[in-house]
């Protein structure tokens, strides 16, 4: 069974390929957007040398890490489970002989890692070579930062999957799903860097699954989390990954229990 | 021509009509769409207050500064994509051949793109700028008003949308010759609404230059901004330069008619 879902992973990742241009464009895009945020930093950071033990090159590295990492993590406008769940394709997934979650997830984790290659290491690189703020190097953060970031994938999909489940209730729910995904952007610190929230706040933030996204990896690349505290980081992550699935598998099954299918 | 004008204007406000009464028939819909509009683009302008709770100043811009800036933006961009919402799905209409039929009826093919779409949705982004604006007034008390400066201020916001739609249909123009969306027009909608929700002085040289002089789109919120709150503007550009925004916006306008008129010239339709 896992031979079929890694083959699933695999077209998917294949048939990504396939939107080179498309890619290459979202690659300027996100590239462009990094540059526009990098200016904003630069220009802040001329009032304080540091900001809650930020300097201006690490929240470069910070930012560029985040626009890296968004498309992988957290792809924004992704309805293609709403979609089926419209025009009735759904019921064919439903029935498919595996289970209809994981088939999902191997789809989406192919997906990621075509964005990981083909748009994060493009995208980190573009900034690196812009802004001249180089990359950690101890190997150990980078050990760290993969298996936190597959974490934060994990969480990705199964929160993508949870917005796109809506559907199963209200056919029309994109509004619903940009929501969603604005406010996970926001509370994973891609429009401001979590550490520089308030510190009320961040007691928070912290707790929820929202950080093991993005902000989670990218602290333990930067070096800011301490060994002590990184399994720590990385446990609550996994906690996060085990009840997001669970969740999301209770509402494929309650949904799947009493979905009707509309014909034609 | 003038005839022209005015018969395409009367289908457009009939459109219009049309629109938000089949929207109005959907009141919860609405209603929830505005508002997640609202909440989305105000947290975006959170953001913004996060960074100045640690940091004091940009540049010499305080908060207050920055937030007119940015409700000056937001208020323009959210018209611009009120009124554009119809330019959205433009690749759509070039890739299923629909503009085949477009071209055969008896009014001009751009009344019936800008028309086929307007969306309430977007009363959510005008709305965060309105509240912008009064949080803006509230952080510079001691700001002077004059009659000038709220000529300036309506001035800006109107050169903004024009210019903004324009960019718009800059882009789905290009669907002419790539026929699929190219996400690259992001880059000046988006990002240009983005970038230039901070002080333009802040970037690149050639980035200053860019949106002053090639693509006008600082004349719709930098320069009037600065205007207000009595800044210099770069380049020694005088302050009042923003009185010739609506000029600019209108010279820019045509400037894409043009090449819209050329992409119509040069259709050839899709097959599939």
């Amino acid at each position: 069974m896992l031979r079929f879902y890694l083959e699933v992973a695999r077209t998917a990742f294949r048939r990504q390929l396939i939107y080179r241009w498309a890619n290459l464009a979202g690659l300027l895009t996100n590239i462009f957007f990094g540059v526009i945020f990098s200016y904003v930093i630069i220009a802040l950071f001329h009032a304080r040398p540091t900001v809650a033990g930020y300097d201006v090159r690490d929240t470069l590295r910070y930012t560029w890490l985040v626009q890296a990492m968004v498309m992988v993590v957290l792809t924004f406008g992704w309805y293609d489970l709403m979609l089926t769940i419209r025009s009735g394709a759904v019921i064919s997934d439903l029935s498919k002989p595996c289970d209809f979650y994981w088939y999902w997830f191997s789809r989406e984790f192919g997906r990621n890692i075509y964005y990981l290659f083909y748009r994060g290491i493009p995208t980190y690189l573009a900034g690196m070579l812009l802004f001249g703020f180089g990359i950690p190097v101890d190997w150990r953060f980078w050990l760290a930062f993969l298996v936190s970031l597959i974490l934060g994938a994990s969480i990705g999909i199964a929160y993508r999957v949870l917005y796109n489940a809506v559907a199963f209730w209200f056919l029309e729910a994109r509004a619903f799903g940009s929501l969603f995904v604005v406010v996970a952007l926001f509370f994973t610190g891609s429009y401001v860097p979590i550490p520089f929230f308030p510190q009320w706040l961040l007691a928070i933030i912290q707790w929820l699954p929202f950080n093991g996204l993005i902000n989670v990896p990218a602290e333990i690349l930067l070096g800011k989390i301490s060994e002590n505290a990184l399994l720590f980081e990385l446990g609550r992550q996994m906690l996060w990954v085990i009840i997001m699935t669970l969740v999301v598998r209770v509402i494929i099954a309650v949904a799947a229990h009493r979905l009707v299918v509309q014909g034609g | 021509m003038i005839e022209n004008i005015t018969g395409d204007l009367r289908v457009y406000m009939h459109f219009l009509g049309m629109l938000i009464r089949s929207q109005a028939q959907y009141k919860v819909n609405v209603a929830v769409d505005i508002g997640a509009s609202f909440a989305i683009t105000s947290l975006e302008f959170v953001a913004v207050l996060i960074y100045f709770g640690k940091i004091p100043s940009m540049l010499g811009w305080n908060i207050g500064e920055v937030a007119m800036l940015y409700a000056v933006m937001s208020i323009s961009f959210g018209l611009a994509e009120m009124f554009g919402a119809g330019i959205d799905a433009f690749s759509d209409t070039i890739r299923l051949g629909e503009f085949d039929r477009i071209l055969l009826r008896p009014v001009g093919p751009f009344t019936q793109v800008v028309g086929s779409d307007f969306r309430l949705r977007r009363l959510g982004r005008i709305t965060q700028g309105c509240m912008t604006f009064v949080i803006a007034l509230h952080l510079l008390p001691g700001m002077h008003w004059t009659a000038a400066k709220v000529v300036a201020l309506a001035i800006g916001i109107g050169s903004g949308s024009i210019l903004f739609l324009s960019v718009l249909i800059l882009g789905a123009t290009l669907c002419f010759w790539t026929v699929e969306t190219t996400e690259l027009i992001n880059i000046l909608t988006y990002g240009g609404r983005d970038m230039l929700s901070y002080p333009l002085t802040i970037y690149h040289q050639v980035m200053q230059r860019f949106f002053l002089f090639v693509v006008p789109l600082a004349f719709g919120s930098f320069v009037p901004t600065c205007y207000l709150l009595g800044k210099p503007l770069p380049f020694g550009l005088p302050g009042e330069m923003v009185f010739a925004a609506p000029v600019i916006a209108l010279v820019f306008a045509l400037c894409t008619r043009v090449i819209w008129q050329f992409g119509v010239r040069h259709y050839q339709s899709t097959g599939s």
